[in-house]
């Protein structure tokens, strides 16, 4: 979003590198290639933001395939997830169309490995600073002051309230 | 730091550092009490706060795990953290946004107010805002809330400005409202800088906590050993029934016992009627001081629920102080609104993660992306109301033990008619609010995990109404008290920390009192 800059804090880590070429799956630690691929649509379908780039879902999946090198019931319920997705057509799920993907996606909503693929993209995917960048959320403020001088009440499409209301 | 041996039988010992066990610490401790204060989490600082959601829930909160059942949503969308608070020392005031407000008297006697209603285990408080009015002074005067103590108002950010122009126009009245948060230096702190960051712990310090006011004045006074990463595990109690000390594990994972002249549990609810029930023994089969099976019972969250609506406009809510802003209009009970009890309509705003979280957890597809990319746009408010106490509405202790085994708290809850009226109630005078001011899309999002916990170690005129009397003492332990919101006798509707700091003042005072008269 233009006339705004969102900012990390600044003692958090960087955002995870992510190559903007096909090698970016090199970048995979324990979830193997084709199941990273399938989470990458499902991330996608999910929370399809015609407007954002790629490199944003595919840190998503990045932060799933650290999840699942931490934890082996993550990894588990990965794995459980794409086979049910991929088993549920007669093509492989990320090679449906957006309806038949949404509607595979529709059919496990209420199973234990879907609720993880969908908390943990909402979890990492409005966690990253790009995507705030274009949402208009500027995040961490105390480094600059806070938002006292710097717009708390820049709101000028309504009449401003009485003074000490 | 002033250290106590752990076989020093005078000491007081609290468990918790936050809103009720930082105030007793201090406000024994000045009054000349000997304290030792075990706290679970770790001492941080300013310094080791980040402004960062994620960063701070992680850093921050109570993780451990808890189950759920009930038919609340809350038991669906957060089965194994139904619960909110932290596990820090200074405790939720580390995280919380300061709304204070205090109970009204109709309140305090909500079982003759509001009539018998059916489902419903209302009590009126064993004591009377006039006994509690003095205590309210004190805890304003040290909170340093807006609009008392000569103190003004926070000024009027984005979100309000929206706020206050749904509601004139439906000829409801909103203000900026009172938060324990300085728009002004005052005690030695300094003024907000609006950052919009106190719910990851403030790095500014502008907002009042235990941490940064309680903690160190008791520690000044050389009558406070604070020991953090200490985790209660047990209370025991001596022949004659009486507590005698507490069980704790440290951070190297050794276990203590230090003994004590009188025990303070300030948990915060779910965590000091856990440790109750677990400290069962052949005197008190079903749970220390629950000889009338009132432990755990009762359990109160109020009617917590937010609106977010998407403007044509930016907003920009996450610019400054979070909950500046409140409409008054249905804080008093009204019989002709068709439900028992009141609300407060308060502003709310939240980043974007946490928004994308919690507006609706299982929503997922092009409508919710739709609304989320507009972020910007967006304002929000929430509603904390009265909710009604069950007797089957309780925390009870599961098979499963934890790290240190002690056995996993469940809560159940189910939603009494009257909750769901006045959620449905609320819910339209929320959206009207913000349609007023000329909304494009209203979500009515449902409640977070449970972060106003009160309610299940009640106070009561009666012994077998509840667990504790007037002054926080159980009713079957004389040196046993409770100084968290677990405490309350029914919860009123306002956001509770103002009147969990009076009860503690006043508690202060009673057990100081009692000690110099040899009776403690
Ligand atoms: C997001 C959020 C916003 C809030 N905003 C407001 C607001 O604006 N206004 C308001 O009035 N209230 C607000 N609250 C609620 C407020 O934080 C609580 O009412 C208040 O902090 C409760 O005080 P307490 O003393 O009961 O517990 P806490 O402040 O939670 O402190 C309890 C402490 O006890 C410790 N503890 C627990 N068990 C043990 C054990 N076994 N051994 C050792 N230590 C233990 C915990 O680690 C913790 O530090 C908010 C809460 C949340 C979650």
């Amino acid at each position: 979003m233009e006339g705004i800059k969102a900012h990390k804090d600044p003692k958090l880590p960087p955002p995870i590198e992510v190559a903007e070429g096909p090698e970016w799956v090199e970048a995979l630690t324990l979830l193997d290639r084709d199941v990273a691929h399938t989470l990458l649509a499902a991330a996608r379908t999910l929370y399809p933001h015609d407007g954002l780039p790629e490199r944003v879902y595919r840190r998503v999946v990045l932060h799933f395939d650290r999840m699942a090198a931490h934890s082996p019931a993550a990894a588990q319920s990965f794995a459980e997830f794409v086979d049910r997705v991929d088993a549920a057509m007669p093509l492989p799920f990320r090679e449906l169309s957006e309806s038949y993907r949404v509607a595979v996606l529709k059919g496990m909503e209420t199973s234990a490995a879907f609720r993880l693929v969908q908390r943990s993209t909402v979890r990492f995917l409005y966690d990253d600073v790009e995507v705030w960048q274009a949402f208009g959320y500027e995040g961490a403020s105390v480094h600059l002051g806070g938002y006292a001088t710097r717009g708390f009440n820049d709101l000028d499409w309504l009449p401003d309230p009485p003074a000490g209301i | 730091m002033t250290q106590y041996e752990l076989d020093d039988a005078g000491v007081v010992v609290i468990i918790g550092s936050g809103a009720g066990g930082g105030t007793l610490a201090h406000e024994l401790t000045r009054r000349g009490v000997d304290v030792v204060l075990l706290e679970a989490g770790k001492h941080l600082t300013a310094e080791d706060f980040v402004n960062d959601e994620w960063g701070g829930y992680e850093m921050l909160s109570w993780l451990d795990k808890r189950t759920a059942s009930g038919d609340w949503r809350v038991a669906r969308d957060h089965p194994a953290t139904p619960s909110w608070s932290c596990q820090v020392v200074g405790g939720t005031t580390t995280h919380w946004s300061g709304c204070c407000y205090r109970l009204i008297a109709d309140e305090m006697r909500a079982r003759t107010v509001y009539g018998d209603i059916p489902g419903a285990s209302l009590i009126d408080w064993p004591i009377t805002l006039d006994e509690l009015e003095p205590y309210y002074d004190l805890a304003e005067a040290k909170m340093g809330v807006t609009r008392t103590n000569g103190l003004p108002g926070l000024p009027a950010n984005n979100n309000f400005k929206v706020m206050y122009a749904g509601a004139s126009a439906l000829g409801l009245h909103a203000s900026t409202g009172r938060q324990a948060i300085n728009p002004i230096p005052y005690d030695g702190r300094p003024a907000t800088i609006q950052d919009g960051f106190t719910v990851t712990g403030d790095k500014v310090g502008s907002r009042w906590s235990t941490l940064n006011v309680e903690i160190p004045r008791a520690l000044a006074t050389g009558k406070l050993e604070l020991r953090p990463q200490s985790r209660a595990v047990l209370i025991e109690h001596d022949q004659a029934g009486k507590a005698s000390g507490v069980v704790y594990v440290d951070a190297a994972g050794t276990r203590h016992r230090q003994k004590a002249r009188a025990v303070v549990l300030a948990g915060n609810c779910v965590e000091s009627s856990r440790l109750l029930l677990h400290s069962a023994s052949g005197l008190f089969p079903q749970g220390l001081a629950n000889g009338h099976g009132n432990v755990g019972r009762y359990y109160l969250r109020h009617i917590i629920q937010t609106v977010w609506s998407v403007f044509d406009k930016p907003v920009n809510m996450h610019r400054g102080e979070i909950m500046t802003g409140v409409v008054n209009d249905f804080v008093r009970h009204d019989p002709a609104r068709g439900f028992a009890g009141g609300y407060y309509v308060e502003l709310n705003s939240m980043g974007l993660p946490t928004t994308a979280a919690f507006l609706d957890p299982g929503w997922w597809g092009r409508d919710f992306a739709g609304v989320i990319e507009r972020y910007a746009h967006i304002a929000g408010m929430l509603l904390s109301g009265e909710d009604m106490p069950q007797a089957g509405n309780c925390i009870t202790l599961t098979d499963e033990l934890d790290a240190f085994g002690v056995p996993v708290a469940n809560i159940h809850y189910d939603e009494h008619p009257n909750d769901l009226k006045m959620r449905s109630h609320g819910y339209k005078s929320m959206v009207a609010i913000h349609q007023a001011a000329g909304a494009k899309r209203s979500i009515e999002a449902p409640a977070y995990p449970a972060s106003h916990n009160l309610g299940s170690n009640r106070m009561s005129a009666r012994a077998e109404d509840g667990v504790l009397d007037g002054h926080g003492r159980a009713h079957e332990v004389p040196n046993l008290f409770i100084a968290d919101g677990s405490a309350f006798a029914t919860g009123g509707a306002c956001n509770p920390t103002l009147t969990i700091v009076a009860l503690a003042i006043r508690q202060a005072d009673f057990m100081a009192g009692q000690m110099a008269a040899g009776a403690l």
